[in-house]
């Protein structure tokens, strides 16, 4: 199916590692601390790695062009970079930005910028599960709780930040090991890239009918109304002609393998059956795919998956039902840190 | 002392016999058994085994009366009367005759086709004369003594009374078992039975711990000789291929062995068959308290005075004396094994009356009197005549149990005193008379008095010692004995029933039972003490028990010669042919004639033991008489014994030196054993016990030190907050990846490198490219098979649509 | 350089045929450096709740390594264990934010720091 060529190296390893340096360094400049907080700096300092890893990576590029007349494109899409800029740029800042709210907000962005770079990898159905699940759903979570549990300002700083969150722990430390963690890992994968090339066993007649992969084809031969529906756009048969079945299975006879369907006769007279190709047109939907390979290749994985989900639900519910002792004197204090509210509108009115 | 006995031997001696009378030594014939016997004969052990389910029934519903009592009593004698049913029914088979009748299979495993390879023993019964004697007095004497006992332990009704009746009812089954089993399996479950009802009745009274020492002594003692028991069966096993007597009575060996011993080819026997019964023997010993093994019995005195009666003086001790009387054709193989028997037996005997003599309580004196008789009935076995053996185990049975009862009555009347100086003249105690004829009774049988059963009995053993070859020290020592038993049994009588009316209580108080009874535990003399007068229980048990003693003589007319007793076991395979022509030949001729016979300086012992028995009875009698009896009686006896406590043998014994001191410690065995045994064993279980507790478990707990002290080195680093947690996860993810990176990287200086990865690249993708879907659709491409039915009819066969999958 | 349209075009046809190594390397660098600002997030940090929205954006770079790769074997294994991806974050976010409640409520902080009870 694929085979490999000898490996590529995309980017200088020094270039590599002194962009992570560099990138370490921001990093801890961005993370919080009380007195002098230089987090534009560090983001600055940040970007200016992670541009440098890029443009290392796109020199590369170039540098492996295979030697054709048309070489396809090496570079991702201006959107892939502008994608990227802007999940990086917002997971960023969630680690660094001191409120949890806006580190939510921020992540949300991260969120749907990363929905971005799904749609130039064509994978639709993950893009808008993404935003529908993360976004919509664990995120609004996420909210509900930072709401739950946090502290009640006090009167004279209602907008005070709480201790853990005005100040990072040991920064330093945490962005050394991170960035060398990171050197590693991308050490691991440009340091050798295998090339694949996809040999073009998806189309038996090869050029260009090769508009479906085996997989796909596999897919569609599942889907008779689809097919049949694309028959009828292209005119290739009457509304009266439907695929034929097989008597005693009730299958339809669809063969992925030669991309062909075999169809009722279109008059009484002719031919017993008709066997047309498909249509250049005919084609599943990612999330078809996503779903045959889902249903098809891992049921066992979905049953498991539910149950987490279950146990996972059940887990919350017992969590947050358990009864807290808190003793009298915390309860005391917290009340009195309350803000009076109808004595506070009392005297704004009156003032 | 051994080396001329061992010279001639039992086997020699019989190869000799049967030089000198070929025609009558008519040889060994194995028992024609009836395979089919009748199924109600395992109503004998099963029926007290129904009463100990009935007893248990009753602890579990809390039964508070004497209910259990009688519904052991009930059982033990339907259990009598089966066994009296299939004495009559047994006597209509011919002469020699066995029947067994199998319950169930028990073991049955087979492990190739071959002889010996099979080991076969089943639930079932072999009942010939000899199990039938056996059984006879084991289950009267049962039911007798289980109804004394409804008495007896009445201080106890509740749980302890079921728990006694169970106990007793298990211990039936085990000794039915033990003498009924076909097979020495069956016999050994018996035999393991017995002994842990033993075990458990000792300990009766297991809040006092004299009690559960003794116990725990008898059970430990019978070990030793278990194992020996154990050992011989398999050795019979692995011989003879079979442990089942019908076969091995039958099998081809024994037969075999037999007839070169009668040949005179005493040397064809194989060493391995003569250890056969040596290790049978030692669990006979074990059993029936013989030397070295017989110190538990005068401590199994501890438990209740009807279980001392049933199990350590009539059945259960005989257990020993029935395992060699069964096994007896297997005894005749080795020419060391009865020899050893006899001088066992006749030592212990000795030993034995020596200590009875000098102790005071009368249930040990007892105790010691019975293990004396069995010495005495081990050394019938030995001098070939199983039937004076049978005999004496037969009446001993019944007077010693008389004896044992009358003692008990004394302990249940006299609040637990049994020590002879505290007590005299109990005759003349109203309400006691039964108990004192019944105590008559047992003293002149176990005396050996004319004309009682005990004296019959004890002069076969006699008479046929002096006859046998190579016997007569033995034949010396025991009528020795004889005197000494005499003596001792009649010092008991003089001393606790005549003479001058004197009695202390004991230290035990029974229980409410006495309540309503006005006699207080105070005031009157001795403080006032009233003794309990034994109830219609034991008064009927024992007059029924003395009566039965001497009626047991009549036995000995009863029938051929040699008394009934005789009769049943001629029959049976515990009595070999060849001396009874033996013993024929003996009498016809005078015992001169042959040299071989042995004499009683010079005469026939037969006729001439009569009187000699007689007068060593009457001696021994009389120096108890004179020595303790009291003043007076008709100026028939010559004692002067004023006070329950002193008597003249007190001066006797002080003029005596130290030996009546040493006598009374029962020649310091326990202690020798203590010192040679216990001792040793005790500081090898402490060394080991030091070697478990330092090495072993110093061992495992170094074990589990060594992580404990670990992780104490290693505590600090667990500071407990996440951070630290996360940061040393992923600094251990960045070491993994630093090594794989330098595996990865490492780059080789080699030029096949690259061919090589290329190579690697072509076999992993062609591996990926051999996962194919199937082949059909070459053969049926559509396109190509261009038109319909053709297609239709294989798209029906292989549905096209499952092409290609997975 | 395609449109917008036009890349949405392109993703919609079953797959384009053209995927690069180096093109496949900058998703993957993206990725890792997603995951490790998540990472440094969760070592630096002391608010639980931050903390656990950072391993939820460990998860988003994990996914979009999963989704890269599915791109350039052109097989949709890959997308399907984003949704199992998705299914363990849910599931983790569910838990995680019951123990913060949790938490709150017994110490009235949301500091990571004041649970250090499993020190040795």
């Amino acid at each position: 199916m694929y085979e490999f060529a000898a490996p590529i190296k995309l980017i200088h390893p020094f270039l590599l590692y002194a962009a992570c340096a560099v990138g370490a360094i921001g990093v801890w400049l961005a993370l919080p601390r009380k007195k002098v907080n230089p987090q534009l700096l560090g983001g600055a300092i940040a970007g200016f790695a992670v541009g440098l890893v890029l443009l290392g990576l796109g020199i590369g590029a170039f540098q492996n062009q295979p030697e054709m007349d048309n070489p396809p494109t090496m570079l991702p899409s201006i959107y892939f970079y502008i994608f990227a800029a802007i999940a990086l740029a917002a997971s960023l800042r969630m680690i660094t930005h001191p409120r949890p709210v806006y580190a939510a907000l921020y992540f949300i962005l991260t969120i749907l910028s990363s929905c971005g770079l799904y749609l130039i990898l064509s994978a639709e159905f993950m893009a808008f599960a993404l935003v529908i699940i993360y976004a919509g759903a664990i995120l609004i979570t996420y909210l509900f709780v930072i709401m739950l549990a946090t502290q009640a300002p006090s009167e004279e700083q209602p907008d005070a930040l709480s201790d853990y969150d005005a100040s990072a722990r040991e920064p330093a430390i945490a962005s050394g090991v991170g960035f060398v963690l990171l050197a590693l890992l991308t050490t691991m994968l440009f340091e050798g890239v295998r090339v694949l090339d996809r040999r073009d066993e998806a189309n038996p007649k090869g050029g260009q009918l090769a508009f479906q992969t085996t997989a796909e084809a596999d897919v569609l031969a599942r889907l008779p109304g689809k097919v049949e529906k694309s028959l009828r756009r292209e005119g290739l048969i009457t509304d009266e002609q439907s695929i034929q079945r097989n008597e005693e299975t009730g299958r339809a006879m669809i063969f992925p393998d030669a991309r062909t369907v075999l169809v009722e006769p279109s008059s009484e007279e002719g031919e017993p059956f008709d066997l047309l190709d498909w249509p250049e047109s005919l084609e599943a939907t990612n999330t078809e795919m996503v779903g045959f390979d889902l249903l098809a290749n891992q049921p066992g994985s979905i049953e498991i998956a539910g149950v987490i989900l279950l146990m996972a639900m059940l887990g919350a519910t017992v969590l947050s039902r358990r009864q807290v002792e808190v003793d009298e004197e915390l309860k005391a204090k917290q009340a009195a840190a309350l803000p009076v509210v109808h004595t506070s509108a009392a005297d704004g009115g009156g003032s | 002392m051994l080396t001329p006995i061992a010279e001639l031997g039992v086997a020699r001696a019989l190869g000799a016999l049967s030089v000198s009378a070929p025609e009558a030594a008519s040889g060994y014939a194995p028992p024609v058994v009836d395979m089919a016997g009748p199924w109600w004969i395992g109503l004998i052990p099963f029926l007290p085994m129904l009463g100990l389910l009935l007893a248990t029934a009753c602890a579990i519903g809390g039964v508070k009366s004497k209910l259990p009592a009688w519904l052991t009593v009930g059982c033990l004698a339907a259990s009598f009367a089966a066994t009296v049913l299939a004495f009559f029914q047994l006597n209509g088979l011919p002469g020699g005759g066995a029947q067994v009748t199998v319950w169930w299979e028990w073991f049955g495993l087979a492990w190739g086709e071959g002889e010996g390879q099979r080991l076969s023993a089943n639930f079932g019964f072999y009942m010939d004369n000899l199990t039938c004697l056996w059984m006879l007095f084991v289950t009267g004497l049962a039911t007798m003594i289980a109804l004394y006992a409804s008495e007896y332990m009445s201080h106890d009704v509740g749980l302890g009374y079921c728990r006694f009746f169970a106990a007793f009812n298990l211990f039936v089954f085990s000794m039915s078992c033990l003498v009924m089993g076909d097979n020495l399996l069956l016999l050994f479950l018996g035999w393991e039975g017995v002994g842990l009802c033993s075990y458990l009745l000792i300990g009766y009274f297991y809040q006092k711990p004299a009690a559960v020492a003794a116990a725990k002594k008898a059970f430990i003692v019978n070990r030793i000789g278990d194992l020996g028991l154990v050992l011989g069966v398999l050795l019979t096993f692995v011989h003879f291929g079979t442990i089942e007597y019908a076969e091995l009575f039958g099998s081809d060996k024994l037969v075999g062995y037999l007839a070169a011993i009668e040949a005179g080819n005493v040397d064809e026997v194989p060493l391995i068959a003569q250890m056969i019964p040596v290790l049978l023997m030692i669990g006979a010993f074990g059993k029936s308290a013989q030397l070295p093994l017989y110190v538990w019995l005068p401590d199994a005195m501890e438990g209740p005075t009807p279980v001392s009666a049933l199990i350590h003086a009539a059945t259960m001790v005989t257990a020993g004396v029935y395992l060699i009387a069964r096994m007896f054709p297997v005894f005749l193989l080795s020419e060391w094994a009865l020899p050893v028997v006899a001088w066992v037996g006749a030592l212990t005997a000795l030993l034995a009356a020596t200590i009875g003599m000098a102790q005071f309580d009368i249930k040990r004196i007892m105790a010691y009197s019975t293990v004396s008789q069995l010495g005495y009935m081990f050394c019938g076995l030995a001098a070939l005549t199983s039937v004076g053996g049978a005999f004496h185990v037969l009446t001993h049975a019944f007077f010693k149990a008389t004896l044992f009862l009358a003692c008990g009555a004394v302990m249940h009347g006299f609040a637990g005193q049994l020590d002879l100086r505290k007590l005299s003249g109990l005759s003349k105690v109203p309400g006691w008379r039964i108990v004192s004829i019944a105590m008559l009774v047992g003293c002149l049988n176990l005396a050996g008095f004319p004309f009682t059963a005990g004296y019959f009995s004890k002069d076969m053993i006699l008479a046929e010692s002096f006859i046998t070859p190579g016997m007569a020290p033995i034949g010396w020592i025991l009528l020795l004995t004889a005197g000494l038993t005499a003596y001792y049994t009649f010092r008991v009588f003089f001393r606790v029933f005549v003479g001058p009316v004197h009695y202390e209580p004991g230290d035990e108080h029974h229980g409410d039972d006495h309540g309503d009874d006005d006699h207080a535990h105070d005031g009157h003399g001795d403080g006032g003490f009233h003794p309990h007068a034994p109830g219609w229980a034991i008064n009927l048990v024992l007059a029924v028990l003395a009566a039965a003693s001497i009626a047991a003589a009549g036995l000995y007319f009863l029938g051929d010669k040699g008394g009934w007793v005789a009769g049943m076991i001629k029959d049976s395979t515990a009595y070999y042919p060849g001396f009874a022509a033996f013993t024929a030949e003996a009498v016809a001729h005078g015992g001169e004639e042959h040299a071989a016979h042995g004499t009683f300086l010079g005469m026939d012992p037969h006729k001439v033991m009569y009187y000699v028995s007689a007068v060593v009875g009457f001696v021994g009698i009389g120096i108890a008489a004179f020595l303790h009896g009291p003043k007076g009686l008709g100026g028939l006896l010559l004692g002067g014994r004023r006070r329950a406590d002193v008597s003249r043998a007190d001066g006797v014994a002080a003029k005596m030196g130290p030996i009546p001191a040493m006598a009374q410690g029962k020649w310091f065995v326990d202690e020798f054993y203590q010192f040679v045994v216990v001792g040793p064993l005790r500081f090898f279980a402490l060394v080991f016990s030091l070697i478990d507790r330092l090495l072993v478990d110093g061992l495992v707990a170094m074990f589990g030190w060594l992580p404990r002290w670990i992780g104490g080195a290693l505590r600090p680093s667990q500071s407990g907050v996440l951070h630290g947690y996360a940061v040393g996860m992923a600094g251990g993810v960045v070491v993994l990846l630093v090594i794989l990176a330098l595996m990865v990287f490492r780059e080789p200086a080699d030029p096949d490198a690259d061919r090589r990865d290329a190579e690697l690249i072509e076999f992993e993708s062609s591996r990926v490219l051999d996962r194919g879907g199937p082949e059909w659709t070459t053969d049926a491409d559509p396109v190509e098979a261009g038109a319909g039915a053709d297609l239709a009819a294989q798209a029906a066969v292989e549905p096209p649509v499952m092409g290609s999958g997975s | 350089m395609e449109s917008l349209a036009g890349t949405l075009t392109f993703a919609q046809s079953a797959m384009p045929d053209a995927f690069q190594p180096t093109t496949l390397a900058h998703y993957l660098f993206v990725s890792a450096a997603m995951f490790i600002i998540g990472l440094i997030g969760f070592l630096a940090r002391r608010n639980l709740i931050i903390m656990f929205l950072c391993t939820e954006l460990m998860f988003q770079a994990a996914g979009l390594a999963l989704i890269a790769f599915s791109r350039y074997y052109l097989e949709h294994t890959g997308q399907t264990f984003v949704v199992f991806v998705l299914t363990v974050a849910a599931a983790e976010a569910a838990l995680a934010l019951a123990l913060v409640v949790l938490l709150f409520r017994t110490r009235d902080s949301l500091d990571a720091d004041l649970w250090d009870e499993m020190k040795g």
